[in-house]
C-alpha cells in the first residue's frame, strides 16, 4: 500500500494542492463556465455551494477528466494540467467520491476496497489473508473504524459512505471530491462522516466538498466557494461568515424578496403559524368533522400500535432516525403495507386493508423518498408521468383522453415552475430539483386531502426546496393535511404545527411545534427516544 | 406558486434535441422513439431482394410473405405488451399447439361449429397465459422460468390429449375463416394480422391499459407508487399474448385442415426477434405495436428473399441469426 503523497505538499504550505483559475466550459450553445476560480490547501475542507446548475457538476467532472475545459488553468501542486480521462486524473492524484455510490454490497469492505487490484497467487487465487491485511492496515493507519471481513451490504449506510471514501484514497490521493456526501444520512451518521474526513485531511489531503446543506458547511470546511450561473459568486473564510451572507451568494441578487421570505418563516416560524391559524379557524366552523386521518392502534411486520391524528390544514412532522419505521407509517397508509391490527381512516371512511388505488381515491397523496426508484419513470415524458397516478380521471371507458392529459400536465407544469422545454420532454433530461417538482405535481389535481412527503428536499438545491416549502404551505392553508417524514430538522421545525419522534416501529412522543425552541431540542428529542428504547433493556 | 418566485434562473437542462415538424408528425403516428432505422432497414431489404430476384417484386409473393408471417406478427403483437411489462413469454409456441388441439377436438367432440372451435382455441390460450401471469405475480418467480415451465407443461399436454396423434378439422366454415378465405384478394391470414394490429395500437397506444403496461414495464415500483396495480396489468399483458396464440392456433390449423401437436417449436425466439428487433426494450417500458409488425416482416422478407435466391436453408439460419443481431444492435444506438 503506497502512503498518500500529500505529506510533500504539506511541507510548503504555501502552494495550493489544486487551482483553477479562470475555467471556462461551454456545452453547445450553453455557458455552463463563464471562468471560475478555486483553490484548495493541503489539508483544507473548501466546501463549493452553488444551485442546480450553478456549474459544481461541470466543474467536478472537468477535475475528474470527464470533461475538458475550453479555457483557462488547472494546476495540480503547481504543475499545470490537462485531464483527457478519468484515469489521467487519478494518476494526478484526484479522487472523486459521488452520491451514488459504487459498491458491491455482497462483497466485504476488504475486497471492495482491492476490487480489480487483489494480490494474487502465481496461478491467479486471491491471497485473501494478505488483502485482508493490507486493508486493515490501511484503515487503521487512517484510523478509520471499519472491519474490512464485513459485507458491505450488511453496514448502515454511513459506514458505506465511508468504504466508499476509502476506496476513494486507495493509492496516492491529493485531492478528495465528495459530491453531495449527506444527502442520504441522518443527523447522527453525518458525524460519522465527518470524523473520516478530518482524519484524511489530518493527513494532508485536500477535501472539496459539494453540499446544500448549509450548516454543514459550517461544521466541516474552513473556506467556502459560492458558483452562481457558471461563475464565482464569492469566497468566504468560514469562521467569518453567516448562513445569511451565503444564500445571498447563492441565490443572487435577483432573489431578494425569497430571502426575505424564508428569513420570515425561520425567524418566527411564519408559515406554520399561518397553518395552525388556518386549522383552528377550520376546525371551529366545522367542529366535530372527520379528521382528515386518523390511525388507531396500527401494527403490523415494521409498526407497533400506531395512534395519530391529523386534522384538516395540519402539518403533521415524524422525526426520527432512518429505520426508525417513519417510512413505513406513511407506506402503510398509502396501502403499500398490510394491515395486521387496528385501522386506517381516511376522511371519515374506516379501511381495515387498503390498496394504492383505493387510497387514491380517497385522496391520498405520496411523495416517495427515492424520486428515481419510487416516484417517476425516467425513461417517459412529464406528461406520462403526471397522469399516471390518476389515469381514471382522464379516461372514458378505458380509453385514454389524451388531450385532457396533455392540458393537465401543462397546466400542473406551470403551476409549479418545472422547466423544460416541453410536456413530451422525459423525465430524465430534468434536473433533480425539476424533477422533484414532476413528483409533486403528479398529486397537485384535484388537491390531495392528505400529502404525505418523504424526505421531500433530499438533493434539492436552495431554490426549488423554497418553491416547495412554498407548495407545502400552500397545500396546508387550502385545508389539506400533510405527514412529513424528514432528517432536516430545521424543515420540521418550519413547516410542521406538531412533530412525533418515530423509533423502532412506535411513536414515543408527540410535541406542538411551540414546544420546540430549535432544532437543538428536536434532536435531544431524537437521541432521547432511542436511549429511552433501549433502556429497558439493559 | 408564481413565475417570478421562481429561482432557477440558471437551470440547465440536457434538452433533446428540437425535432422538425415531419418528423414530430411521424414519431406521432408511431407512438416510438427511433423507427426510422428500421423502416430504413425494411426498405433496403426490399430493394436488395427487388433487384437479386426476378420473382420478389410481385403482389402475389408479398401476399405470400403476409401469410408467412401472420402468425408470427399476430403473436408479436402479444409479446409486445408482456416485454414493455418487463415481463417474456416463451410459451407461446407451446400454447399455439395445445390451443390448436383444443379448438379441434372441441369441433370434435361439442360441436362441428367454428364458433365453438374458436372460443375453444382462445380460451385455451387465455388460461394458459393467465397461469403464466398469475404464477410470474403472485409467486414472484421471474417470467422467464415460469414461461420456461409452461413451454414444457402445454407442450406435454398437447401431445397428451390424442398420444400425440393429429386431429382433422372438418368444418369449411372454420378454414374459410380463419385459414384460406380471402377479402377482396387479401387472404384471412393477413386480415387477421392487420385486426390484431389494430387492437394492439388501440390497446398500447390509446387506452388507460397501455398506460399501465408502459408505466409497470418503465418503473414498477414507481408505477406502484401511483396507484397501478402492476400485478393485475402484468397478468392481463399474458392472458391477450395467450389469447393472441390461441388466434394463431386457430389460422395455422384452418389452413392445414387440422391441428397437430408438435408444431411450431422454437417459435418464440422468431416472435422475441420480431418484438426487439421492432424496437421494444427488453429493459422494459419501452416498444410500440408498429415497430412489432415491422419487425417481424422484416424476418418474414428475409426469410422468403433467402429462399427465393436459393440460399441453402442451413446457411439461411445462420445469415437471419448475423442480420438480427447487427440490426438490433444498430437500432439501439
Amino acid at each position: 500500500m503506497s502512503e498518500p503523497v500529500a505529506v510533500a505538499a504539506a511541507s510548503s504550505p504555501q502552494v495550493p494542492l489544486i487551482r483553477v483559475a479562470g475555467v471556462t466550459k461551454r456545452f453547445g450553445g450553453v455557458q455552463a463556465l463563464r471562468g471560475v476560480d478555486l483553490e484548495v490547501l493541503p489539508g483544507e475542507v473548501h466546501a463549493l455551494l452553488g444551485e442546480n446548475g450553478a456549474g459544481k457538476s461541470t466543474l467536478i467532472k472537468i477535475l475528474s477528466g470527464v470533461h475538458a475545459y475550453d479555457d483557462g488553468v488547472i494546476e495540480i501542486a503547481g504543475q499545470a494540467v490537462a485531464f483527457d480521462s478519468p484515469a489521467q486524473s487519478r494518476d494526478a492524484g484526484v479522487a472523486v467520491v459521488y452520491q451514488d455510490l459504487s459498491l458491491v454490497e455482497s462483497l466485504s469492505v476488504g475486497a471492495n476496497l482491492m476490487l480489480g487490484r487483489e494480490p494474487r497467487t502465481r496461478l491467479g487465487f486471491v491471497k485473501n489473508r494478505q488483502l485482508m491485511a493490507t486493508v486493515g492496515e490501511f484503515l487503521r493507519s487512517h484510523g478509520i473504524p471499519l472491519d474490512p471481513k464485513v459485507p458491505v451490504g450488511s453496514l448502515p449506510f454511513a459506514y458505506r459512505q465511508m468504504t466508499e471514501i476509502c476506496k476513494a484514497l486507495m493509492g496516492e490521493v491529493r485531492v478528495l471530491i465528495l459530491d453531495e456526501p449527506t444527502s442520504a444520512l441522518t443527523g447522527g451518521e453525518e458525524q460519522i462522516l465527518f470524523d473520516a474526513i478530518r482524519a484524511v485531511t489530518a493527513r494532508g489531503v485536500g477535501v472539496i466538498y459539494v453540499t446544500h446543506r448549509l450548516n454543514e458547511v459550517f461544521r466541516i470546511s474552513q473556506r467556502v466557494t459560492v458558483f452562481r450561473d457558471g461563475a464565482n459568486a464569492g469566497t468566504f473564510t468560514t469562521a467569518q461568515t453567516d448562513m445569511k451572507q451565503l444564500v445571498a451568494a447563492i441565490v443572487g441578487p435577483a432573489h431578494a424578496a425569497l430571502q426575505a421570505r424564508q428569513k420570515t418563516a425561520v425567524g418566527d416560524g411564519a408559515v406554520a403559524a399561518t397553518a395552525s391559524t388556518a386549522a383552528t379557524s377550520e376546525e371551529a366552523s366545522n367542529a366535530g368533522a372527520a379528521p382528515v386521518l386518523k390511525l388507531s392502534n396500527v401494527s403490523n411486520d415494521r409498526l407497533h400500535h400506531i395512534d395519530l391524528v391529523l386534522r384538516r390544514g395540519e402539518v403533521h412532522g415524524l422525526a426520527g432516525l432512518i429505520g426508525s419505521g417513519r417510512t413505513e407509517i406513511l407506506q402503510t397508509i398509502f396501502g403499500l403495507r398490510s394491515v395486521d391490527a387496528g385501522a386506517i381512516e381516511i376522511g371519515g371512511r374506516t379501511r381495515a386493508r387498503i390498496t394504492p388505488a383505493e387510497a387514491i381515491q380517497l385522496g391520498v397523496a405520496l411523495v416517495p423518498e427515492d424520486r428515481h426508484l419510487e416516484g417517476l419513470v425516467l425513461d417517459h415524458s412529464i406528461e406520462r408521468n403526471l397522469t399516471l397516478p390518476r389515469l381514471p380521471h382522464f379516461s372514458r371507458w378505458g380509453w385514454l383522453r389524451s388531450q385532457a392529459a396533455v392540458q393537465q400536465a401543462k397546466r400542473s407544469m406551470k403551476e409549479l415552475a418545472v422547466k423544460a422545454p416541453n410536456s413530451s420532454t422525459a423525465v430524465k433530461f430534468l434536473s433533480g430539483g425539476n424533477q422533484q417538482k414532476v413528483v409533486f405535481a403528479k398529486w397537485n389535481h384535484p388537491r390531495p386531502k392528505l400529502l404525505m412527503l418523504d424526505e421531500p428536499t433530499v438533493g434539492v438545491d436552495v431554490g426549488a426546496r423554497e418553491e416547495i416549502y412554498g407548495v407545502v404551505s400552500d397545500a396546508a392553508q387550502a385545508g389539506t393535511g400533510v405527514l412529513i417524514v424528514s432528517s432536516d430538522l430545521d424543515e420540521l421545525l418550519r413547516l410542521c404545527d406538531r412533530i412525533s419522534i418515530v423509533a423502532d416501529g412506535c411513536i414515543v412522543n408527540t410535541v406542538e411545534r411551540a414546544e420546540l425552541a430549535n432544532a437543538e431540542a428536536l434532536h435531544h428529542l431524537i437521541q432521547l427516544s432511542r436511549s429511552s428504547l433501549e433502556a429497558p433493556a439493559t | 406558486m408564481n413565475e417570478s418566485v421562481s429561482p432557477l434562473t440558471a437551470e440547465r437542462q440536457a434538452s433533446p434535441p428540437q425535432k422538425s415538424r415531419m418528423r414530430r408528425i411521424a414519431q406521432a403516428l408511431l407512438q416510438g422513439d427511433r423507427p426510422y432505422a428500421l423502416y430504413a432497414a425494411f426498405a433496403i431489404l426490399l430493394v436488395v431482394f427487388s433487384f437479386a430476384s426476378p420473382w420478389f417484386l410481385s403482389i402475389d409473393n408479398f401476399l405470400n410473405i403476409g401469410r408467412q408471417t401472420a402468425l408470427v406478427s399476430i403473436i408479436a403483437i402479444g409479446m409486445t405488451f408482456v416485454i414493455i411489462a418487463r415481463q417474456i413469454d416463451l410459451s407461446v409456441g407451446s400454447t399455439l399447439a395445445l390451443s390448436g388441439m383444443s379448438a379441434a377436438l372441441a369441433m370434435a367432440y361439442v360441436g362441428n361449429n367454428w364458433v365453438i372451435g374458436a372460443i375453444a382455441g382462445i380460451g385455451t390460450g387465455a388460461i394458459v397465459g393467465a397461469i403464466n401471469g398469475i404464477v410470474t405475480t403472485r409467486v414472484n418467480i421471474p417470467s422467464f422460468l415460469v414461461t420456461l415451465g409452461t413451454l414444457s407443461a402445454a407442450r406435454g399436454l398437447a401431445l397428451m390429449v390424442t398420444t400425440t396423434k393429429p386431429v382433422i378439422i372438418d368444418n369449411d366454415s372454420f378454414i374459410s375463416i380463419f385459414g384460406e378465405g380471402d377479402i377482396f384478394g387479401v387472404p384471412v391470414p393477413i386480415i387477421w394480422t392487420l385486426l390484431a394490429v389494430i387492437a394492439g395500437i388501440l390497446l398500447l397506444h390509446y387506452s388507460v391499459f397501455g398506460r399501465q403496461i408502459y408505466a409497470a414495464g418503465g418503473n414498477p415500483t414507481a408505477a406502484l407508487y401511483s396507484g397501478i396495480n402492476t400485478r393485475r396489468v402484468t397478468t392481463l399483458a399474458f392472458i391477450l399474448t395467450g389469447m393472441l396464440a390461441g388466434l394463431a392456433a386457430l389460422v395455422l390449423s384452418a389452413r392445414s385442415h387440422a391441428a397437430r401437436p408438435d408444431v411450431v417449436q422454437g417459435m418464440e425466439l422468431d416472435v422475441i426477434a420480431s418484438v426487439t428487433l421492432g424496437g421494444c426494450s427488453l429493459f422494459g417500458g419501452r416498444g410500440f405495436v408498429l415497430g412489432t409488425l415491422l419487425g417481424s416482416l422484416i424476418i418474414g422478407t428475409l426469410n422468403n428473399g433467402l429462399v427465393l435466391l436459393g440460399v441453402s436453408s442451413s446457411l439461411q439460419l445462420v445469415i437471419k441469426g448475423v442480420i438480427i443481431v447487427a440490426a438490433v444492435a444498430f437500432t439501439r444506438k
